[in-house]
């Protein structure tokens, strides 16, 4: 899977990469029993510390997706993520609303604020 | 035709023979190796019977030929494995890994040859009838360790391809990842298992089977050696990061590394294992292209300064294409 992370972002680092494993999750691009990366090898292209990685990867855990074994690295539970689910309902919806927030002059951190907002309700 | 042209092509006539110089020197090796183990053999021809045991069912010997015809064999044989790898590095060998494979090719499998002939021959030295000519397992295992260690001495006497980087823009039809300036990436997959390992399988549990059965250790070096071919060529991870592209074997070798300033454009292809690269693993398909073929179908494909090409087949290449050609416009 392609992984990203943007260090001019306000979001801390490691929460960017639990984000897209939430995300990939999500998308059916990462399935339950799937290893993910060694913790090294991403923080090396990545041009991150490995314990951003490791502290991602620990979150993941205590989210209940990834099960972390010495030796065997982190492997994807049995029941994680939606396998695959048509996020293409969302992903419109969420595309209009972007729309409508730019059309209405809402900055960046505005529209997330109200995002987050409407997740708690 | 200018002055200037003539240079050039002559120039471009030179880089290519001297880029080939050590696949031909290889081929050298190689033959030179099965003339001095035949002159060996043949210094033994008053001490050997005649005919000679050239061939072991279990410990009793089964195929006869006479000294000269068993030589003979042996020369022809490694001759005409020279001949096709020597051909192979000439007319496939854009990539240093071609002709790296090329020059192991002939040197290994004549290593193997000039071993094996001799060491068998060895045994029978003092012999007056040929049937009691023991089977020559330690031979075969030295063979086999001649082989590997001649093989990679060749692999690794042959230079590397120099840094060379791609001329002009990634094309602008080629797709691209969107990323921020300062926005990092990886993309990052395993590739495994196919059709090549499970006939790989069969193969390592027919040899282990066959030695037992005949009761000669020596052979069992052969399932020893299939078993790491196997892991070597059949579990790749394949990474693109802004260093550009890196595929490694499961043993660490294989591997393979693209630098992002060296590729012109990367794009999806499609694989058919047998027709474009004859067979499954770690391969030099037609026009010198180095493939890591696992299975059919969907492949990236990674065209590099120099007329080098690799291919991978990978799932979900689409995406690695696009952040390799985004990583690659980045590095010029």
């Amino acid at each position: 899977m392609l992984w990203t992370v943007d260090p001019a972002a306000e979001e801390p680092l490691y929460a960017q990469l639990v984000a897209q494993v939430h995300l990939a999750l999500a998308r059916g691009e990462l399935t339950p029993g799937e290893r993910l990366p060694a913790a090294r090898e991403l923080a090396t292209s990545l041009e991150v510390n490995v314990h951003t990685v490791l502290h991602a990867y620990q979150q993941l855990r205590d989210d209940g997706v990834l099960e972390l074994r010495r030796g065997r690295g982190a492997v994807v539970v049995q029941g994680a993520g939606t396998a695959g689910r048509d996020l293409s309902v969302v992903e419109r919806a969420l595309a209009a609303f972007v729309d409508a927030a730019r059309g209405a002059g809402l900055s960046t951190e505005a529209t997330t604020t109200l995002l987050k907002e409407a997740l708690k309700g | 035709m200018t002055p200037r042209t003539t240079t050039r092509r002559w120039r471009a006539r030179r880089g290519t023979s001297r880029r080939h110089a050590p696949v031909l020197v290889a081929g050298g090796v190689g033959l030179a190796l099965a003339v001095v183990a035949a002159a060996v053999a043949w210094g033994w021809r008053d001490e050997l019977p005649d005919p000679v045991a050239s061939h072991w069912s279990g410990a009793r010997a089964d195929g006869f030929m006479s000294l000269e015809a068993d030589l003979a064999v042996m020369v022809g044989t490694s001759a005409a494995f020279v001949a096709l790898f020597v051909a192979i590095g000439v007319r496939a060998g854009q990539s240093a890994a071609a002709r790296k494979v090329a020059a192991a090719g002939a040197v290994g499998l004549s290593a193997l040859m000039a071993v094996l002939v001799p060491g068998s021959l060895a045994a029978q030295r003092g012999l007056a009838d040929a049937a009691d000519a023991p089977n020559p397992g330690t031979a075969t295992a030295l063979s086999f360790a001649a082989m590997v260690a001649l093989g990679a001495a060749a692999w690794f006497a042959v230079p590397g391809d120099p840094p060379s980087r791609a001329d002009g823009p990634v094309p602008a039809d080629a797709p691209r990842v969107p990323l921020g300036d300062g926005e990092r990436a990886v993309w990052l997959r395993r590739a495994a298992g196919g059709v090549g390992i499970a006939i790989g399988a069969v193969a390592v549990l027919v040899a282990v089977s066959s030695a037992l059965a005949s009761g000669t250790w020596g052979t069992l070096v052969v399932p020893l050696v299939l078993a790491l071919v196997l892991a070597a060529m059949f579990a790749f991870t394949v990474r693109v990061d802004a260093t550009g592209l890196t595929v490694r074997s499961a043993l660490g070798w294989p591997r393979s590394h693209v630098p992002a300033d060296e590729i012109e454009r990367a794009s999806v292809v499609q694989v058919r294992p047998f027709g474009d690269f004859g067979g499954w693993g770690w391969r030099i398909g037609r026009d010198g292209r180095v493939g890591v073929v696992l299975r059919a179908g969907e492949g990236l494909l990674v065209e590099r300064s120099g007329g080098r090409s690799l291919v991978v087949t990978v799932d979900d290449a689409a995406t690695a294409a696009a952040l390799l050609n985004t990583m690659a416009e980045r590095a010029r």
